[in-house]
């Protein structure tokens, strides 16, 4: 009997050094989790881990500033003005130089057409660069090709602080915000980066968006705009069949601006 | 607020309206009378004469002085406007001789058969006018004729924002 108690007596020592053991190695683990800053009960002191991109591409800014409207000169000279806010759809910025490397990449992929039917509410692509004082118009000219509307514009730069090219921002024209903002080094990362913008701020997709809103005048103007991208605008001949051509209405000869 | 202004003339864009002022510079500047309807030229061919285009939708890159390429895309609450300056030689003539500028214009001055391009629903004026010694048209397109009473509103609006310096 006598044993069985001393038996007893070790095993509770031993298991009581244990728990002493174990308490000082937790306490050690949290002595070095809160020096790593990631203390459960701190709330000051916190530094948020740093974003890192790719060298060559610019990094988000941490607050997000208001939309504005863009206001500068086309390539070809004209006075133009581009409404961002108080509209009913989403405006895609696209603010690029005429000499980074990395803008080719999007200044190609906008004259081939990849700037239309993107993501979120109608997005409408526009592409900014710096005034004419600091970039080249011809340049610019040239490189714009594509049907998006081009605006040389040192002042939106400033407005939403872009700090270096290629530079996206996505404005929401209903609440006046930027509703996302960012970078790559080419479309399709910048594409993906923009449709998960759109999922957050819950503005849906081009093909869901489409099906889900458009009436019968809205699928009208939808045709409409898919046979003016074709070419074929009213008092085409081959709207009339195989009638004359002189039975198609005339119409004015308007020259593009 | 955006301010427009070049060639003489600048428009304080209502929020929501953009705009652009062009000047125009090719020989098939359409006759007087007739907004953009005929193949002929007034005055001396080359001479530059500049266009101020507004709408309260967004304008695509490409599109006609008097709205072709654009008004395609409006919707029935949308307007469009295109104010044309004619040549000098314009002014004094029976064409140009109403005073301007004709602003604010009254919804009964629209028709659906007063448009360059006629579209189903939409509706068009068009007035000529000399100010500050320039000829001018006004070309306006509205979405909706049905709703002219409505759209004259926000038109008088921004036109009333235009302004016309002397040459």
């Amino acid at each position: 009997m006598l044993v069985l108690v001393i038996l007893e007596g070790v095993v509770l020592a031993l298991l009581a050094v244990l728990v002493v053991g174990l308490l000082r190695s937790h306490a050690e683990i949290l002595r070095r989790l809160h020096e790593l800053g990631a203390g459960a009960y701190d709330d000051h002191g916190l530094e948020t881990p740093r974003m890192r991109t790719q060298p060559g591409v610019a990094e988000p800014r941490s607050v997000a500033t208001p939309a504005h409207d863009v206001a500068g000169t086309s390539p070809s000279g004209s006075a133009v003005a581009v409404s961002v806010v108080d509209r009913p759809h989403t405006t895609l910025l696209a603010f690029l130089s005429s000499g980074c490397l990395t803008c080719g990449n999007f200044w190609n992929a906008f004259a081939q057409g990849e700037g239309e039917h993107l993501p979120g509410l109608d997005t409408r692509l526009v592409i900014v660069t710096k005034g004419p004082e600091a970039e080249s118009p011809s340049a610019v000219q040239n490189l714009a090709r594509g049907p998006a509307q081009t605006v040389m514009s040192s002042q939106a730069w400033a407005d939403y602080e872009v700090p270096v090219s290629p530079y996206f921002v996505l404005a929401d024209g209903r609440t006046g915000r930027v509703v996302g903002e960012g970078s790559g080094t080419t479309w399709s990362q910048v594409r993906d980066l923009l449709e998960q913008a759109c999922a957050d701020a819950g503005l849906g997709t081009p093909r869901g968006r489409r099906r889900d809103r458009l009436d019968g005048p809205g699928r009208e103007r939808l045709a409409d705009e898919e046979l003016r991208r074709a070419g074929i605008t009213p008092g085409h001949p081959s709207l009339y069949g195989r009638s004359s051509p002189d039975d198609a209405p005339t119409g004015g000869s308007e020259a593009a601006s | 607020m955006t301010r427009l202004a070049a060639e003489g003339l600048a428009v304080e864009l209502p929020t929501g309206w953009e705009g652009e002022i062009y000047l125009r510079t090719d020989e098939s500047v359409p006759a007087a009378g007739t907004a953009g309807t005929a193949g002929t030229t007034t005055g001396a061919p080359g001479q530059v004469r500049p266009v101020l285009q507004l709408a309260d939708f967004a304008l695509p890159r490409t599109r006609g002085d008097f709205g072709g390429g654009a008004v395609e895309l409006m919707g029935p609450r949308n307007i469009f406007v295109s104010l044309f300056e004619h040549g000098p030689e314009s002014v004094g003539t029976a064409l140009f001789a109403t005073p301007g500028p004709p602003w604010p214009v009254k919804a009964g001055e629209f028709g659906p058969n007063r448009l360059q391009r006629p579209l189903p629903g939409q509706g068009g004026g068009q007035w000529f006018f000399h100010h500050h010694g320039r000829a001018f048209c006004l070309y306006v397109v509205i979405g909706s004729y049905a709703l002219r009473a409505l759209l004259a509103r926000p038109l008088n609006h921004a036109l009333g924002r235009i302004d016309i310096a002397p040459r």
